[in-house]
């Protein structure tokens, strides 16, 4: 092993990061200030995301969907920060916090229509959005990686601006940190103080490349220093670490103190997606010692231990949430395919210009079967 | 085709006086503009665009940034998201490269990719365009790269009176516009403008002179040149200033190449790819019966803005442009 790869791969056994849960469901540091029926949803969330990506990566192997990513490993992350919130602020989440989003009650059929290749206006259309509005704005990821960031920090400056007491949370991976886009948002949001908290979610692989090879500094949390950041290392599989590191940064940028950038140490225990085999990169005993260290059983052995939720009320939980899920994932199986002119829609407002008109009426002859090319139109507006 | 009905009220003044104007009174008439860029505070821009709105609006209103176009670009749209309408200075058009996936990505996709649910009112502004011998990437005009992303308007003014209510009318979109400013003609001359607020059309050309024999096309800079060049040719020309380059007003193009039978674009930009190849193209599928010569393209050559000391034997100058005249008003079939 190179020396520069020595340097950064999380399976030193020198932790350097802040923990309050061990692997083992003991506590190492004080249990966060939340009522027992909110850390049994945080359990459930997390749970749920790992739900969520079983089912939906049969789908995938059914041919239902396209591709898929998954957080499996990584569920302490969404929720930790996610419950750190309070209602009205924004999120700009990644694609690896789906226990961020079902936390909030994100209606699940809905992101499987997405997935299945449905675009938001059609969902809305079909899959009315039933359940209670989320408390929290949540604008969808940018597939760019890292694009996001500095939306966040325009969306964070607007409140500093505005003097509103809303705050903005920014999810990232290690790899995207690489990108121009992550250092100049965060640098914006630094210059104008902005009530920014961004996370590092480091699961320390982006697709093939390792961690080692997204940066030579000593941890991504350092990254902070070059735009003016507080900055934390967490515990990614510790949803109390998270909690405690988000909500501590939160509460620093609604007092208008500035943003706060954040590391979460996890693994990417899967696949980078369904068209990845990770098996051709990297080792199984690395996979096999964070599966070791798993978040979500680390959260069931603390909530079993303290006698939160016992097994059998745990058994009865999942096993509802897993009728609700496929019933949802039913409902997005039944959404028709988006009509063809849809492709059109929201590139400009007000009425299509004479170029794009034209090409709605080739479209719509050649959905017909009519030759596109003989559709009358010569010009005329 | 729409002409500026003219206010009594006028005030002479240069290009980049009537931005300033139009930007002044748009921070006026709405808290949610904010100016977005660098060098646009104190200093007021280095062609002093921005002047004096520092001092008036405050540091929360002209934003003084860090030195990023992919930073103002994405910080603009995460700003817009939230209902601002900023408007962002990119100081060269030379320089919009850096800003290029937030551009794609984000600026020109975030309404269509958010099925409607965000709008995204930025207007970007950019001084474009050769003839005031800078330095390398200072006189780009490289307007295709932006045309051929859907989703933002491209519009381009060619006179004082012109640039203030367009710019108007930009800030108040709700679609992202880029607002390109020929840096030739920020000081190049006056002209009485309506002081009183007003707003020109995002999605018209305008008919700057009528004709019968041949039909010019340009925009900026280029259709003060096709002004000079048609006086100097024995026939009746036409000339349109595009205005707006992205969408195009194709019926107006068409109706006049229709009526002329003849057709010269001319543009600063390279020429493979530029607009006139989009032009010249639209026309030969859709005005082929009536051409009575085919379209000739006067343009920048296909090589990088060259040195100053070779710019004007880049430009299309006067001469150039007559000759083209005159070679497509002696075409014989």
């Amino acid at each position: 092993m190179g020396a520069y790869e020595a340097r950064w791969t999380e399976r030193r056994p020198d932790e350097d990061y802040d923990r309050v849960l061990n692997p083992d469901g003991t506590l190492l540091g004080k249990r966060p200030d939340r009522s027992d029926e909110e850390l049994c949803a945080w359990y459930r969330a997390m749970a749920g995301s790992r739900l969520f990506d079983t089912l939906t990566l049969r789908m995938q192997r059914r041919g239902e969907l396209s591709v898929t990513g998954n957080s499996l490993g990584e569920e302490a992350i969404g929720v930790g920060a996610a419950a750190a919130l309070q209602p009205g602020d924004w999120c700009f989440p990644s694609y690896r916090q789906m226990s961020a989003l079902l936390y909030w009650e994100f209606p699940v059929d809905g992101m499987v229509a997405a997935l299945m290749g449905s675009p938001p206006e059609h969902i809305a259309a079909h899959l009315p959005f039933a359940g209670r509005t989320p408390p929290v704005h949540v604008v969808p990821y940018t597939v760019f990686l890292g694009a996001s960031i500095p939306h966040a920090a325009g969306c964070a400056i607007a409140d500093g601006l505005n003097r509103r007491r809303t705050i903005t949370l920014a999810f990232v991976g290690e790899g995207a940190t690489s990108e121009g886009d992550f250092y100049e948002g965060a640098n914006f949001a630094g210059v104008f103080n902005a009530p920014l908290v961004i996370i590092i979610q480091n699961n320390q692989w982006c697709i093939s490349v390792p961690a080692n090879r997204q940066t030579a500094a000593r941890t991504f949390a350092d990254k902070a220093l070059a735009v003016g950041f507080r900055q934390a290392r967490v515990d990614g599989n510790d949803v109390f670490a998270v909690y405690e590191a988000t909500r501590d940064a939160v509460e620093h940028a609604r007092a208008g103190r500035g943003p706060t950038l954040i590391e979460a140490v996890t693994y990417r225990v899967a696949d980078h997606n369904t068209s990845d085999s990770a098996s051709i990169y990297r080792g199984e005993e690395e996979v096999a010692y964070w599966k070791s260290r798993d978040p979500v059983d680390r959260m069931a052995r603390y909530l079993q231990r303290t006698g939160l939720l016992d097994e059998g009320e745990r058994c009865r939980m999942l096993e509802a949430d897993e009728q609700d899920m496929r019933a949802a994932i039913q409902r997005a199986r039944e959404v028709p395919p988006p009509p063809a002119p849809l492709m059109f829609d929201h590139h400009l407002l007000g009425e299509p210009s004479w170029g794009i008109r034209r090409q709605q009426v080739e479209l719509a002859a050649e959905l017909e079967g009519r030759n596109p090319f003989l559709s009358g139109d010569d010009g005329d507006a | 085709m729409n002409s500026v009905a003219q206010p009594s009220v006028t005030e002479d003044m240069n290009l980049v006086t009537a931005v300033n104007r139009a930007l002044r009174g748009e921070m006026a008439r709405d808290e949610r503009v904010r100016m977005l860029g660098y060098d646009i505070g104190p200093i007021g821009g280095v062609f002093r665009a921005t002047e004096g709105l520092y001092r008036e609006f405050g540091p929360d209103r002209v934003l003084e940034s860090p030195l990023s176009e992919n930073g103002l670009i994405g910080t603009a749209v995460g700003l817009a998201i939230r209902g601002e309408r900023p408007v962002v200075e990119i100081q060269f058009l030379g320089f919009i490269y850096n800003a290029w996936g937030q551009f794609v990505y984000s600026l020109a996709n975030l309404h269509q990719k958010s099925g409607g649910r965000f709008k995204v009112p930025v207007t970007v502004r950019t001084p474009f365009g050769g003839g005031i011998r800078p330095i390398p990437f200072h006189s780009e005009s490289t307007e295709s790269y932006l045309i051929h992303t859907p989703g933002v308007r491209v519009v381009c003014p060619s006179t004082p009176t012109e640039a203030k209510g367009l710019l108007a009318a930009a800030i108040r979109c709700d679609d992202p516009v880029i607002f390109l400013e020929h840096s030739k003609l920020y000081r190049a001359y006056r002209e009485p403008v309506p002081v009183a607020d007003y707003e020109l059309p995002l999605d018209q050309c305008r008919l700057v002179q009528q004709g019968n024999d041949l039909t010019v096309l340009a925009w900026g800079a280029m259709v003060h040149t096709a002004v000079k060049a048609a006086a100097l040719v024995d026939a009746s020309i036409e000339i349109i200033d595009l205005r707006a380059l992205a969408p195009l007003d194709v019926p107006a193009i068409l109706q006049s190449v229709r009526k002329t039978g003849r057709c010269v674009v001319v543009h600063e930009a390279r020429r493979t790819l530029g607009l006139g190849a989009e032009l010249a193209s639209l026309i030969a599928e859709h005005a082929f019966e009536w051409l009575r010569a085919p379209v000739r393209r006067v343009t920048g050559y296909d090589v990088f803005f060259p040195e100053y000391t070779l710019e004007d034997y880049y430009l299309p100058s006067v001469t150039r442009l007559r000759q083209a005249l005159e070679s497509v008003l002696e075409y014989q079939q």
